[in-house]
């Protein structure tokens, strides 16, 4: 009787043994994430995303403005160190980034994804966020088109496509209403001048290949230094020598002294110039100017309500 | 010297200044150039299209030019005096620190916004003057310290060690001031564009005054040349010429600073070169050094302005490549001589 008992006991025992593993068996996997989202960044890197991110380090100013105009603000754990607009970016925490960025900050946010420039030594960072299981995407906007092709990026990464669009759309409205409206006030004839040091610090100007520039060729007037490529170098001779019709200057007004409209419309050797006789002499926000993100079209708006009022 | 002599030089320095007037990053005829002076001077209005090359000329060109000539001369002179005084060859304001020491009085002037009313940029000259001064007397305590005989290594020695001294403490002052430091590091880089009327005059003034200072040495630093003792008894006032000198070149060498920030090499070279066509009379060298200076560094501003065009390359980088040149033949070619 007990011999019977016991092997009705081994096989009760190896049966639910055999069931309990067959219970314990993987689900099957590749099971397929309808959440998964493939993206080329603008560095040519192809990189997958498991779902859209949730938690977003962006070091670059204008990219963390992208990120709030599309309203994935909230997803925003970590910040550059010039990463300053929106107001409500100010209370987020930020990455040290004048120089280098160390990868250990942005690891320690824990986040999902992180959006890059191309100044970061990127090479040396990205292998290292990676193993860290981190995502990472490169923004490299130079001119308005690619600015429209950040945008979108980083609202496909952050889920927020639609919203994207909608940015992209408003701003390429607002450029479009632009041009139409200078083609009627007609500034081919005029030249305006773009300041971006001031003469104490050496004066630099913005060339082709600029969004200063770009600006120029929408609202159809001519940019005092379009033989210069980029920022440059130039001398305070050229600039009287060309005699601009309108001066825009980038420079900070630090709240001592003379603002800087003040200060060109008093320098000497500046008098006669077109600019300075009629006071044509505008104040722009740098940030705003150069920044591709999505004030442009705000920057575009200014630049040309400036010229069309003076 | 004779009348005919400085006659000579002066009309060599006026052609430099025109020549110099004349080039720059924007192309102008020396006709163009010439008829903007010649209008301005005479208070013609001119028209609209030539109204850009009287503001460049008038207004960019000529007082910087003649900002240049002037802080030329000055260093020259300055240099000239104290290698008499201290009857050492390699002796000159940025060899021994003074400027070095009138650049540290000038920063701290900007950093902790002394300024003096009604005078732009008064503050930074005042600091530099005194720091200028400052510098010069503990250089020669402290050679005077180690060395009685205060030979030539020890002196420029010190100099070399205040020097560096000077730059530290003006790259601490860089890094803690925040929002000034890249005021004060453009200063730094010392240069001359910018100058106006204004800046042309106070370094005018100084110089007549401390120029006038140093002529009225020139017999007691001839004296000198035979050693400090030897001139007491001939009946120098030692005491006093060393005093003369040493503030008017600190003076000068304070508002020079403060002008164009450290500009080296000059005043060592050009008293050199002069030397070896006047000879060791200071009645003649000073003067000659003066004229030469003053040419030597238009030059060496003109090539500043034209070599990286329209960049602007600080003059001072200028003057120690072709100041170095320069001193390598000089001295290659006093010591074959021997």
């Amino acid at each position: 009787m007990m011999k019977r008992i016991k092997l009705l006991t081994l096989t009760l025992v190896m049966a639910l043994l055999i069931a309990a593993l067959a219970g314990c068996a993987d689900s099957p996997r590749g099971e397929q994430n309808n959440e998964s989202i493939t993206v080329t960044d603008m560095s040519g890197r192809e990189v997958t995303l498991d779902a859209p991110a949730k938690r977003v380090v962006v070091i670059n100013a204008a990219d963390c403005e992208i990120l709030y105009s599309i309203g994935a603000g909230d997803a925003v754990v970590g910040r550059g160190t010039y990463c300053n607009y929106p107001e409500e970016v100010n209370s987020v925490q930020i990455v040290p980034s004048e120089y280098q960025i160390d990868a250990e900050n942005i690891i320690a946010l824990e986040p999902d994804l992180v959006i890059l420039g191309t100044m970061y030594n990127p090479d040396q960072n990205i292998p290292i966020l990676e193993q860290a299981r981190i995502k990472v995407i490169i923004t490299s906007p130079a001119t308005i088109e690619e600015v429209y092709t950040a945008i979108d990026l980083i609202g496909v990464v952050t889920g927020k496509s639609t919203e994207a669009d909608v940015v992209i759309d408003s701003m390429k409205a607002l450029f479009e209403d632009i041009k139409s409206k200078s083609k009627e006030a007609n500034f081919a004839e005029k030249m305006v001048y773009f300041e971006i040091s001031p003469l104490e610090y050496g004066l630099w100007t913005a060339g082709t290949g600029t969004f200063m520039d770009e600006f120029c060729s929408i609202i159809g007037i001519n940019n005092a230094f379009s033989d210069v490529s980029g920022w440059a170098e130039i001398s305070e001779e050229q600039v009287i020598e060309r005699n601009p019709d309108y001066v825009v200057t980038t420079t900070m007004y630090s709240g001592e002294g003379q603002n800087p409209v003040e200060e060109i419309l008093m320098r000497k050797a500046w008098q006669g110039i077109a600019a300075v006789r009629n006071k044509a002499v505008f104040n722009a926000d740098s940030d705003k100017f150069s920044r591709p993100g999505p004030r442009l079209a705000e920057a575009a708006q200014q630049l040309f309500e400036f010229v069309a009022d003076n | 010297m004779h009348p005919a002599e400085y006659a000579a030089l002066a009309l060599i320095t006026v052609a430099v200044t025109i020549l110099c007037v004349g080039a720059g990053s924007v192309e102008i005829t020396p006709i163009d150039a010439f008829m903007a002076i010649w209008n301005s001077v005479f208070g013609k209005t001119v028209s609209v299209s030539d109204e850009s090359i009287r503001s460049i000329i008038v207004f960019v060109r000529l007082p910087r030019v003649l900002a240049v000539g002037i802080v030329g001369a000055a260093l020259s002179l300055c240099g000239g005096a104290i290698q008499g005084l201290l009857r050492n060859p390699l002796a000159d304001g940025s060899t021994l620190g003074v400027s070095s020491g009138a650049s540290l009085g000038a920063v701290l002037a900007l950093a902790l916004g002394i300024t003096l009313p009604d005078f732009p940029l008064g503050g930074t000259m005042v600091m530099s003057m005194i720091f200028a001064f400052l510098s010069l007397c503990l250089i020669l305590f402290l050679s005077y310290r180690i060395d009685r005989s205060l030979s030539t290594n020890t002196m420029i020695l010190m100099g070399v060690v205040f020097s560096m001294f000077a730059n530290s403490s003006i790259s601490l002052i860089i890094a803690s001031v925040g929002e000034k430091a890249r005021t004060i590091t453009f200063w730094t880089m010392g240069s001359l564009a910018g100058s106006d009327y204004a800046d042309v005059l106070v370094l005018a003034l100084t110089l007549i005054v401390c120029g006038a200072a140093l002529r009225s040495c020139t017999t007691e630093l001839n004296a000198f040349a035979f050693g400090e003792d030897n001139a007491r008894n001939v009946g120098v006032n030692v005491r006093r010429t060393k005093m003369t000198v040493m503030i008017a070149t600190s003076v000068l060498i304070g508002v020079c600073v403060s002008a164009g920030g450290t500009i080296g090499f000059v005043g060592l070279v050009v008293p050199h070169m002069t030397r070896a066509i006047t000879g060791p009379n200071h009645k003649k060298s000073l003067p000659f050094s003066m004229f030469f200076g003053a040419i030597f560094l238009m030059l060496c501003d003109l090539v500043s302005r034209v070599i990286a065009s329209p960049k602007q390359i600080p003059v001072g980088v200028v003057t120690s490549f072709i100041g170095a040149v320069l001193f390598i033949y000089i001295f290659g070619k006093s010591r074959r001589m021997k």
